[in-house]
Formats: structure tokens, C-alpha cells, sequence
């Protein structure tokens, strides 16, 4: 309601109207396109031409409100608002003669009309639609078919991005990974902008990734291939969707590229814990600069990712200081994903010894830090990063740099000989050699050291933002 | 099915994967393996291959196992000088970036006090003066054995240069900075008497932007004592007049020197 609250301008809205049966309006947001909205206030339905998941969605909420208020003024529906109101009359009129002959079937359940009891104590019916905290939560409302149509389309459209995805790799095996056309950024480019086309947003990034690994190491090949095998199993995954459970289904989506609205995300049940910021990561993803926060929740011993994103000259999230806690609500993205967006906080972050200690707390050995990853990867094996607090010190494997201790080692991602690595040299200045708790993200190709956790501060060494690219880095 | 066969059964893919599958049929999966992409939906050799490597790859990535316990390297020797504070580190990260003037003295006072440079600022500084021989012995000095033990580990912290000697009297001695005669008498004036004439000379325009290099020098090298008064001073400039901005840059850097010298006493 507060996402809705905002959009309660009538300033930002054209072609308002209502009459008594619905309220109608065209919503201009960040799109080219205004989202078309319409609310059936006596019947209670809702569609609007938004990609939100979410119903109704704020538009259809700001549009109520604006009515409320008294702000949209009566007049004849335009001819497509009269044909939806149509549509939706059929179809309610389909429904009730459905639950008419279903009532009479089970004879004698529900009331004299056979339809459900739509009062309750209060007098309230189900044709007023009276929604308050002590009302019982009315039925839901039958699918529209406007908005079903939209989501369809998109469906369809990332299938079909999906399938063409496949074939592609298909391609890619058939003729080999030595064919000289991967070498050529055009190859790859061509294929992320198709799967942007189909709405698959988040694969594009990841074969626009993918296109930097080509001749990258000498061991490029296997990265390759391996990052070949993950698209394939999302592209299979994305085309099965339906038939995945639940929490599966929405980790697919997400990793595909579907699109959730941040209203919705803050619209969810929020995860409220005291939160540890125990690392921070900057990355340069094509023109755009991504941050991640890895925060532990002391209680739950969950983690989370809070991502934020600069262009060029914007700015980076700074409210989440590394090492310190924070009481806040964080509301997760759907299905059993780390990212989550910070809701409300409690109190401004903190910084004391007890801080410190609770990451000495969580900090494990290598062993089952391993052990720690292999789970969360298991459940999404197309994670490229996962969070893991460790008690370990630096060592040789060779030329390259791990952490290890009494049970094992884990490899340090090798920036390349020509890049200075910043984060082992500044574990190595800070540990001094000796065994310390520290914060890491575990990449297929190595881990790379977020935060150093000293028992009177931290030490935040995580790849840090070009402060010539954005700002408060 | 062991990581040894997994990782031989991936070396496998890898080779067919190069070769590409019109050339070379994938080879059978092993064990479990064959069960998880059993599916006779999957009729192309290519559709096969993909099946393999997906599953391949999602079983090696979730069965993350920890690699060979590996040597312990030697730590460096214990140092019995207490670290610099915190806020310390802090006020060199400021210096560095806004007032590259006060970086010596900081460094001097540091050394002088008997601190240990905190570990966390030693690459940055062993980075910033690879090629200044005078500065480089500072920071050598103030990292102790820590010092010489990272840069043994990291060939990108060695200066770029060989062995220059450098004497005690350079290393010991602050630079002199230029400064103008007729402000050069202010800096063994009291505070409020600098501050008094700095402030009005700015109010009324005879010191602007273009003396702001020997404002700055002037400042970087006025008694300490009178540096929070000297800032108070330049803070009552009046915000209307054409010099508030220079005034105001000029507080920072006062407060700075200040603020750095009461962190790094002893």
C-alpha cells in the first residue's frame, strides 16, 4: 500500500475515469509504454498491462485510492474498459452457475443459494467486498484474463528464448569448442541480446560473462564447458517450469531473468533478524557496477544478499558498513534465494566487540566451509557465489596463493599474473600468516576474501568499485 | 563414484568438447552418473553430451571438497610497538586522498611516537612509494619485520628501483615547503593572532584562490598548538564573502593536521 500510496498523484495518470461498476486510468512509469489499469470496484477484479506478479498491483491500488479520494471523475467507459468488464461479467456468471450446480451436487453444503456464505458476523458481503483486519480474507478473486494474456506472452516469449538457447549450445557441441567463432564477443553478443528479446535478462548477463572466459587461462576449455552445462541446465529447468515444485520453480525464474518488482519483494514476509554484514563485493558487470552485501543473521544463521547498482558517476550502497550488525527486516526474493532487499531497520548499523564474536562464532573450519557451500550449491547448482565465514590461514599451493588449515585447503581465485591482487596482499599484511576468521565468496574457480574478522575490528578487503567509474566506492 | 573418476570422466568431456561431437561421440557416463541423464529423449550424440556436462558439472560444483593440507608459511617476528588506532588508519586514508601535504608528517609522528603502522595500510603504502626511496624506508621502518617478510611474499610491493642508501637526516627531517615571507612570520604566531589575520584577509579579498598552495604549505607547518584555534578563526569567516570556500577548505586541513597529531600522540 505504501509502493501504492506514492503513485496516488493524479498528475502521473491520463484518460482517468470511472463510472459505477469500474475505474480506469493509464499509468505512465519507467517504460515507454503506460501501464493500462483497470479496477472492477463492485465485482472486485483488477488488470493492469505491469509485469507485476503481484495482485492487484500498486497501480490498481493508487487507482482505488485516487477514486477513493474522489480525484477521478465519472464518465463512459472507453470501448476496450467496457469489453473487459464484459469479459469478466461472463466470466463471474461462468463461475457462479459452476458453483451452483457444485452446491447442488454436495446437497445441502453451503447456504439456501448454493453459493458460498458470503456474509459473515458483521454483515459484510461478498459483493461489497468490504476488506478490513477483523473481516475474514474474501475469496480470491478469478483469474483476468487481460492480465493472464500479458504474463503469457512473457511466458511464451522466454520458452521460445529458451529453446532457441538450447539449440545454440547444441550448436556449440556439435562443432566443438575449438571452432574459431567463440573467439569472436559477437558470437556470444548476438545470443545474449536474442535472450534479452525473450526476456531472459539474467542469462544474457551471464553468456556475456561466459564470452570473457574464452582464452582467459589455459584452462579455459573446462570453465567453458562447465558454464555451457549450467545454461543448458537452466534452459532446461526454465522450459519445465511448470512441472518444477514451488521453491524450484521461483529459483529458475529468478535465475532466468524474470523480473520481480521491488514492491513485491517488500510486499513479502519479511526475515527479521540481527544481521552481520560480514562481506562486501564490487564487480563491473558490462556498464554497470554491482555491489553485493553478505549478511549472516545471527539467530537464523541464514545468509542474504543485498545487491545495489551504479552507472556511470551514480553511487554505491554505503549503509551497510562491513563488520558491523543491524537489526533490520529483510524481505527475500522468491524461492530459496539468497538476494533480499533491506526493509525496515531498527537501528543504525553497529560496531562493538560483540560483533566480533559473533563472527568468531560462525566462522568454520575449511572442511565445513566446504561442506556449507555444497549445500546451498546443490539446492541451486548454477550459484557462481556463495558466502562462507572461515577460521584458516593463507598458504602456498604451488605459485597460487589458499587457505587452509588441519583439514584441508580451498583455492584463492587467480586474478592473472598481471593483476595485483589486493585482497591476498591484504590478507596476508593483516593475517600476518597466522590463522584468522574471514569472510569469502566461493566461486567454481577459487574463493576470493571479502573480510577479515579481527577480534577488535574488520577489515573489509573485498574487490572494491574504480572510483573513477562511480561514486562511494 | 570417486572426485579421481568424476574428474577423469570430465576430462573426457572436455576432449570431445574441443573436438566437438560430429567428430566424437560422448563417452559413456559412469555409475550414478548414467542414471542421473538416462533419458532416451536425448537422441542426438550433442543433446547427450550437453545432459553429461550439466549434470557433470552440478555434481562437481555441490561435491566442493577441501583441497590437500598444505605448509604453514613463516610468520614475520613479533613486533612490541602497540598499533596505530583505528582512527588513525582512517585520517592517513583522508590524508592520502585530500591533504598528500600532512602524509609525512604523519608518518614522521608516527614513527617518532614509537606506533607500529597498522598491518591493513601496508600494501597501500608499500604500492604508493615503490619509487621514493626516503618515503619507502619510512614506511619500512614503521612496519618493522612485517615490512620485509610481505614484501618477500609479494613481488609487486618491491620498490622499482635497487638499493638506494638514504640518509638518517632525510629520513628524520620534514620537506620544506615553500612559503611566502609575509605569511612565513605567521607560523610561530599564536593561533588566534594567525587565525585573526588569515580570516580577515580572506574576508576582504587580499588572500584568495591564487595563494591558497602557500595558505596550504602555511598551514601544513603552523605550531601545532595553534592549529584548533587557527581553525576556529577561518571558521567565522563570514559564509557571504567571496573567500568562505577557500576558508572552508583551509578548516579541513586544519583540523586534519590536528585531529592526526592528537591520534598519533603518545
Amino acid at each position: 500500500m505504501s509502493a501504492a500510496q506514492s503513485l496516488a498523484t493524479p498528475t502521473r495518470w491520463s484518460q482517468l475515469g470511472a463510472d459505477r461498476t469500474g475505474v480506469w486510468g493509464s499509468f505512465q512509469g519507467s517504460g515507454a509504454e503506460p501501464y493500462d489499469t483497470m479496477v472492477d470496484h463492485a465485482r472486485l477484479g483488477f488488470a493492469c498491462s505491469c509485469p507485476s506478479r503481484q495482485t492487484p498491483c500498486k497501480h490498481a491500488l493508487a487507482l482505488l485510492l485516487l477514486w477513493v479520494r474522489g480525484q477521478i471523475a465519472d464518465t463512459v467507459a472507453p470501448s476496450h474498459i467496457e469489453a473487459w468488464m464484459q469479459r469478466r461479467g461472463a466470466a463471474l456468471s461462468r463461475a457462479a452457475a459452476a458453483a451452483d450446480n457444485e452446491a447442488g451436487e454436495l446437497s445441502g453444503g453451503g447456504n439456501a443459494t448454493g453459493k458460498p456464505d458470503a456474509t459473515d458476523g458483521s454483515g459484510a458481503t461478498l459483493d461489497g467486498a468490504v476488506i478490513g483486519d477483523e473481516q475474514p480474507a474474501p475469496p480470491t478473486p478469478p483469474p483476468d484474463p487481460d492480465r493472464n494474456t500479458a504474463r503469457d506472452d512473457r511466458v511464451a516469449r522466454m520458452h521460445a528464448g529458451l529453446a532457441e538457447l538450447d539449440r545454440w549450445l547444441d550448436d556449440r557441441i556439435r562443432t566443438g569448442l575449438a571452432d574459431p567463432s567463440l573467439a569472436r564477443y559477437a558470437t556470444w553478443d548476438q545470443l545474449a541480446a536474442r535472450l534479452v528479446d525473450a526476456q531472459a535478462g539474467s542469462l544474457a548477463n551471464r553468456v556475456r560473462r561466459l564470452a570473457g572466459l574464452v582464452g582467459a587461462s589455459p584452462d579455459w576449455h573446462d570453465d567453458v564447458l562447465a558454464e555451457l552445462g549450467m545454461l543448458h541446465l537452466l534452459a532446461q529447468a526454465g522450459r519445465r517450469i511448470g512441472a518444477l515444485p514451488d521453491s524450484l520453480a521461483d529459483a529458475v525464474a529468478t535465475t532466468v531473468g524474470w523480473q520481480v518488482r521491488q514492491a513485491d519483494v517488500l510486499a513479502g514476509v519479511p526475515d527479521t533478524d540481527e544481521w552481520l554484514i560480514a562481506g562486501r563485493s564490487d564487480v563491473r558487470e558490462d556498464r554497470i557496477e554491482v555491489r553485493r552485501h553478505w549478511l549472516r543473521g545471527v539467530n537464523s544463521g541464514r545468509w542474504a544478499l543485498a545487491l545495489s547498482f551504479a552507472a556511470y558517476q551514480q553511487s554505491l550502497d554505503t549503509s551497510l558498513p562491513v563488520g558491523s550488525s543491524l537489526r533490520a527486516d529483510l524481505h527475500r526474493y522468491p524461492g530459496p534465494a539468497l538476494r533480499a532487499l533491506v526493509g525496515t531497520r531498527y537501528h543504525d548499523p553497529v560496531d562493538h566487540p560483540s560483533v566480533a564474536a559473533q563472527f568468531a562464532a560462525s566462522a568454520c573450519s575449511i572442511a565445513d566451509g566446504c561442506a556449507e557451500v555444497g549445500v546451498m550449491v546443490a539446492a541451486e547448482p548454477w550459484l557462481d557465489r556463495v558466502p562462507v565465514t572461515v577460521h584458516a590461514r593463507l598458504a602456498r599451493a604451488g605459485q597460487a596463493w589458499a587457505l587452509a588449515d588441519s583439514t584441508g585447503s580451498m583455492p584463492i581465485l587467480d586474478l592473472g599474473t598481471r593483476a595485483f591482487d589486493a585482497g591476498v596482499a591484504m590478507l596476508l599484511a593483516v593475517s600476518g600468516g597466522k590463522p584468522v576468521d574471514l569472510t569469502v565468496e566461493w566461486t567454481p574457480h577459487g574463493v576470493v576474501p571479502l573480510s577479515i574478522h579481527l577480534p577488535d575490528r574488520t577489515v573489509d578487503i573485498g574487490p572494491r568499485a574504480n572510483t573513477s567509474f562511480v561514486s562511494a566506492a | 563414484m570417486t572426485t579421481e573418476s568424476m574428474q577423469e570422466h570430465w576430462q573426457q568431456l572436455v576432449t570431445v568438447a574441443l573436438l566437438g561431437t560430429d567428430r566424437r561421440d560422448p563417452p559413456n557416463p559412469p555409475g550414478p552418473l548414467a542414471d542421473l541423464v538416462a533419458d532416451t529423449a536425448r537422441s542426438s550424440p550433442s543433446e547427450r553430451m550437453l545432459a553429461q556436462v550439466a549434470a557433470c558439472t552440478a555434481v562437481r560444483r555441490a561435491g566442493v571438497v577441501p583441497g590437500p593440507v598444505l605448509d604453514e608459511i613463516v610468520v614475520p617476528d613479533t613486533d612490541a610497538r602497540p598499533m596505530c588506532v583505528p582512527a588513525a588508519v582512517e585520517r592517513w586514508h583522508h590524508i592520502t586522498a585530500s591533504w598528500p601535504v600532512l602524509e609525512d608528517e604523519w608518518m614522521l609522528t608516527l614513527i617518532g611516537n614509537g606506533w607500529r603502522i597498522a598491518p591493513e595500510l601496508l600494501p597501500a603504502m608499500l604500492l604508493r612509494h615503490r619509487s621514493d626511496p626516503v618515503r619507502r624506508t619510512r614506511v619500512m621502518v614503521g612496519a618493522g619485520d612485517a615490512g620485509r617478510w610481505l614484501v618477500g611474499h609479494l613481488a609487486d610491493l618491491e620498490p622499482r628501483h635497487s638499493a638506494v642508501s638514504v640518509t638518517p637526516e632525510a629520513l628524520s627531517e620534514l620537506p620544506e615547503l615553500p612559503i611566502a615571507p609575509e605569511l612565513a612570520e605567521m607560523l610561530d604566531w599564536p593561533g588566534a593572532e594567525a587565525g585573526a589575520v588569515l580570516a580577515q584577509s580572506i574576508e576582504a579579498g587580499s588572500l584568495g584562490q591564487s595563494h591558497k598552495p602557500m595558505l596550504v604549505n602555511l598551514i601544513a607547518r603552523v605550531r601545532p598548538d595553534a592549529l584548533r584555534v587557527l581553525a576556529d578563526a577561518l571558521n567565522s569567516v563570514d559564509p557571504m564573502a567571496t573567500g568562505h570556500g577557500l576558508a572552508t577548505v583551509l578548516v579541513d586541513l586544519a583540523t586534519t593536521r590536528h585531529r592526526m597529531l592528537e591520534e598519533l600522540m603518545r
